[in-house]
């Protein structure tokens, strides 16, 4: 239970300010990112591409897995950043002698990170629709952009309490977090692979989120849109008790 | 009157099988007390502290504040004690003043509430014309006074600094024995671990002497000087741990 409320809210702000003080880094590449995948393929590469889906261009294709990417690498940078710095600058212990429990600091972390991840998505949501994008559901839309936040702010608060340095971190998302993005099928559907390919897609919670939205904004899908959803439901409550555990834990920052 | 504001029995911290940190501190520290913990590097002190603040987690032991356990009853724990810690952390993002409004508001003072107690403690510390600069602009004093000004900004009854004026130059150091004198009259309970004798025995009022992780000696200065038949706090010392304070 929360009570400390103020402590909680006071910490929730300075994560939420945190990431808005140095927004040339946090907010600007990925919209710069997505601007670039847009040129290159709705004006470089679109007539050379056939379309996956009918009536929906390749460029229109992917910018609902573009959005998604940089909702999940924002999320997960904005608490595995803040908590691993923390550490590193001794600025954490200040923070864990105060009287906020394991779950108001878990959920202040969180919190910062899933507003970075939902601001990102939101304005690269209006690049998307300025670039002649539907949204079929602006609600699911937005609850899935939020969500999806969420729990990967959550895994990133738990890759960043586990975290000794800043190269163990690059390489959970180097190594896990990017090949999971692509696999997710953003550039392609996975309808298209063999077997076997659909089969490891269909175990990967990042293919959920972009099928997800996919279905949200353009109407199409590879798996069923309620079946997305519960996943990344359950997925976000999994990773949510997983951060919090991991807090109430101490492993690694009460000795 | 004697109202103990620390107490801490039969406390242990074993790192793995062989590195013992503590090995069975008991210590009380009454309220309004100046009470000094020395010891050569690694004796134990600075476990000791964060045992205290629930940084480090004792092996075997509990440690109570003003009669609450520290685990069960953290929140009222946690704000009876401000910690000014050894090593100086570094915050980029954020200027003084926010820091200690972020500071006051993790203590559950709200903003509007912790205004008048932030400007009085920048004042005090002589931080207020620095206070829209960020910590990357202050110099290593400044930075060591935002340390002390950070602890005192819920008003906590006790106040731990672990050795504040490492690295301070003399001016700054007398300054800060100033401050903490006046913090003592004022009622406040302080743990001071230092290096420097002659700050011991300046400031405290009790000296605990710690090494290999157990408290050999704790007395008054006078009683300790007497009891081991030494002139100078620092020949106590090295009778009773073999060491120089800076082995």
């Amino acid at each position: 239970m929360i009570k400390n409320w103020v402590g909680f809210y006071t910490l929730s702000s300075r994560e939420v300010l945190r990431f808005f003080t140095v927004w040339k880094q946090t907010i600007i590449p990925g919209v710069i990112t997505t601007l670039l995948y847009i040129f290159v393929f709705g004006v470089a590469l679109e007539s050379r591409i056939d379309p996956i889906a009918p009536g929906v261009s390749y460029k229109m294709y992917i910018l609902p897995g573009l959005l998604m990417m940089n909702v999940i690498t924002n999320s997960v940078a904005n608490t595995a950043s803040s908590m691993l710095q923390m550490k590193l600058l001794q600025t954490l212990p200040e923070l864990l002698i105060t009287p906020l429990s394991s779950l108001e600091l878990s959920i202040s972390f969180i919190i910062g990170g899933a507003v970075r991840g939902f601001v990102n998505g939101f304005l690269i949501l209006l690049i998307c629709l300025m670039a002649g994008m539907s949204v079929q559901d602006p609600i699911s839309t937005l609850f899935i952009i939020f969500i999806v936040s969420w729990s990967f702010s959550s895994l990133g608060l738990f890759m960043g309490q586990m975290s000794d340095s800043w190269d163990q971190l690059s390489l959970i998302q180097n190594f896990v977090l990017t090949p999971l993005s692509f696999l997710g099928g953003i550039f392609y559907s996975v309808n298209d692979l063999p077997t076997w390919g659909i089969a490891i897609s269909k175990i990967n919670p990042i293919f959920y989120t972009i099928n997800a939205l996919r279905y949200s904004t353009l109407g199409i899908s590879d798996a069923p849109f309620i079946n997305s959803v519960a996943f990344i439901i359950v997925f976000c409550v999994l990773l949510t008790i997983l951060a919090v555990k991991t807090m109430e834990s101490g492993k690694k920052i009460r000795f | 009157m004697n109202e103990i504001a620390i107490n801490i029995k039969n406390l242990h911290k074993k790192y793995d099988e062989t590195v013992y940190a503590l090995q069975g501190i008991d210590l009380s520290i009454k309220k309004g007390e100046f009470y000094g913990l020395l010891g050569p590097n690694g004796a134990g002190k600075s476990t000791t502290i964060n045992a205290i603040t629930s940084l480090v987690k004792p092996t075997e032991g509990n440690i109570k504040v003003f009669d609450k356990d520290i685990v069960s009853e953290f929140r009222y724990a946690r704000s009876q004690i401000g910690i000014a810690p050894q090593e100086i952390s570094n915050d980029w993002f954020f200027p003084v003043e926010q820091l200690l409004y972020f500071q006051a508001g993790f203590y559950g003072i709200k903003r509007k509430d912790a205004e008048e107690r932030i400007n009085f403690i920048l004042h005090k510390v002589g931080l207020y014309s620095h206070k829209d600069k960020k910590m990357r602009q202050l110099s290593g004093g400044m930075k060591r006074r935002l340390q002390i000004a950070r602890s005192l900004v819920h008003d906590p009854e006790i106040l731990i600094l672990d050795e504040p004026t490492a690295g301070v130059d003399v001016a700054l150091r007398h300054n800060l024995w100033d401050f903490l004198q006046e913090l003592h009259k004022e009622g406040k309970t302080i743990l001071l671990t230092t290096h420097y004798i002659d700050e011991a025995e300046l400031l405290c009022e009790r000296v605990g002497i710690i090494n290999s992780g157990k408290l050999v000696a704790e007395d008054t200065v006078s009683n300790l000087k007497a009891s081991t038949n030494k002139s100078k706090l620092e020949d106590v010392f090295l009778a009773l741990t073999g060491r120089k304070l800076d082995d």
